[in-house]
């Protein structure tokens, strides 16, 4: 209740110009953030430019920002829609063998763990699903809803998502 | 399974976290936060706005004021549009109506883009709106386009055979050859300031950092011929970076920040010379070494070469180009609403064109993107 509160201190003082209530949003909501990225596109590199693009387009629509709301789950929906965005591009791009010559050394490629093991496994859309119910917590509707999907079709990739995870862990 | 995943270990997070949180700091800084005053109270205030200004422009001393603001900013004699330019060539310039292309038989409006830069010989220009970056000629039509997020700040390099164009993303240096295809990612995080093409053979690119650190290489071997630190060879950090830029012969690489002209050799990360001062912009002559800076005090703008002030005037100074040849400048000045065109060789010659923003269809003042190209 407090942080809900606390919460919407930061958004209000956000949106008149506060830099440290800015900072106090960005330091709460980044690692998981950061993390919900990296579950759905295992590509350290591209979590690092989606987190950071989707804080930027938060901060760009903070004015007219309804307080009411929570700030978290508004920017985690950014966040994975534009990570399943992320995994499509690269698979178009993997398909018209558009080799890139040029490896940047901050990118770590090969997930690796179990879980991570696991996920990879599944695909990006059902991944994505996963993440929003068990790390960002979100209810399946709120799934269906921010991912613009059939509430049964959230709930069967969800089912097959965690059937899968069962048999790899 | 929340457990399970809140325990897989995330690469580069720390740094990852302070590189998005100086992106995003920087970010804030340039944003104006919008006053939320009360539904009732604002006729109320727009009526009191209203009535003031009309009081202090029938008072004798407000009639004064007036006056003295439209003789001071803007020169009297300026052309009422732009008709022709001083030197050869022809403008690129981007307003809120998108990007045009400034030539003797006219302007011409290429599309709703927002930024936009010549090709090597100016036969195209790569141009970049919200979400895409786009080729066109001359005449508009588009050769091909990108999608990709946020794209900002093309700049296009090369030879009559190859080309390449670098492009940010939001905190990414992308690079794509001129025909569009084979883009990669070719360094970042890159801090807001455009990733500029050192002139000369090959493609060596240069970039600042999200911590204001420059960096030199080659984006085909990706090495860099700063060595003095491991890697493609990092500058010491400059705090609040704005502007990059060569030297038409390659030799001296132009940072200017928020409160400094740095000056850099093609081979050393050391600067060969440091001028702490608040400048609104600056240019190398082409091929020379030479500078024209703009800066403002008190109130009043300076434009100069070297130490030479060429041009005075009330109020802000915006963008400066030199013309093809080197022998004109263009600088902008949004407290006129005017374009002044300032000979920067030979006798003092001085030329005004006047209602820039209306020319252009634009609410913000017009900005000049580039001035093509030497015959």
């Amino acid at each position: 209740m407090r942080a809900a509160r606390d919460e919407r201190a930061h958004v209000r003082g956000a949106q008149r110009g506060s830099v440290s209530d800015l900072e106090a949003l960005f330091r709460t909501h980044w690692p998981r953030a950061y993390r919900a990225a990296y579950l759905v596109t295992h590509d350290a590199g591209a979590s690092e430019d989606i987190a950071q693009e989707s804080f930027l387009a938060a901060m760009r629509a903070l004015d007219t920002f309804d307080r009411r709301r929570p700030f978290g789950p508004w920017l985690h929906r950014i966040v994975v829609n534009r990570a399943i965005d992320w995994t499509r591009v690269r698979r178009l791009r993997s398909e018209l063998e558009l080799s890139e010559s040029l490896p940047s050394p901050e990118r770590n490629e090969t997930p690796s763990g179990d879980v991570l093991a696991a996920l990879a496994r599944l695909p990006p859309e059902h991944r994505a699903v996963v993440v929003m119910r068990y790390l960002l917590e979100f209810t399946p509707g709120e799934i269906a809803e921010a991912l613009d999907l059939p509430r049964g079709t959230v709930n069967s990739r969800l089912r097959r998502g965690l059937d899968t995870l069962a048999e790899e862990l | 399974m929340k457990r399970e995943l809140e325990r897989v270990e995330i690469p580069y997070e720390h740094g990852a976290r302070e590189r998005a949180w100086n992106v995003l700091q920087a970010a804030f800084a340039d944003r104006l936060p919008v006053e939320r005053t009360s539904r009732r109270l604002r006729p109320v205030l727009a009526l009191a706005v209203v009535l003031a200004v009309v009081a202090a422009a029938l008072s004798p001393p407000g009639r004064a004021v007036i006056d003295e603001i439209r003789e001071a900013v803007g020169i009297e004699r300026a052309q009422p549009a732009l008709f022709s330019l001083p030197a050869s060539g022809k403008l690129l310039v981007a307003s809120d109506a998108g990007i045009w292309v400034v030539q003797e038989d006219g302007s011409r409006l290429l599309g709703d883009y927002r930024e936009a830069t010549w090709s090597p010989f100016g036969r195209f220009v790569v141009a970049a709106r919200e979400n895409e970056l786009a080729a066109l000629e001359p005449d508009g039509d588009v050769r091909w386009t990108l999608a990709r997020r946020d794209v900002r700040s093309p700049r296009w390099a090369g030879t009559e055979t190859d080309t390449r164009i670098a492009y940010l993303t939001t905190s990414r240096v992308h690079v794509v050859p001129g025909d569009g295809v084979g883009d990669v990612d070719a360094g970042g995080p890159a801090a807001r300031v455009a990733a500029v093409w050192r002139p000369g053979p090959g493609f060596t690119l240069t970039y600042v950092n999200t911590g204001g650190r420059v960096s030199i290489y080659d984006v085909d071997s990706g090495i860099g011929p700063w060595t003095d630190a491991p890697g493609p060879g990092w500058s010491r950090r400059f705090r609040a970076p704005r502007k990059l830029e060569w030297s038409s012969d390659g030799k001296r690489l132009l940072l200017l920040t928020r409160e400094a002209l740095v000056q850099f050799g093609p081979r050393s990360s050391t600067p060969l010379s440091v001028r702490e001062e608040r400048l609104v912009d600056a240019a190398f002559r082409p091929r020379s070494h030479e500078l024209a800076i703009i800066r403002t005090r008190q109130g009043v703008s300076e434009l100069l070469v070297g130490k030479r002030v060429l041009f005075r005037g009330t109020g802000q100074f915006r963008d400066l180009a030199w013309s093809p040849d080197g022998r004109w400048l263009l600088v902008s000045w949004p407290t006129a609403d005017q374009w002044v065109f300032v000979r920067a060789t030979g006798g003092r010659r001085i030329r005004g064109v006047a209602n820039v923003s209306e020319q252009f269809r634009s609410r913000s003042f017009p900005r000049v993107e580039g001035w093509c190209c030497a015959p």
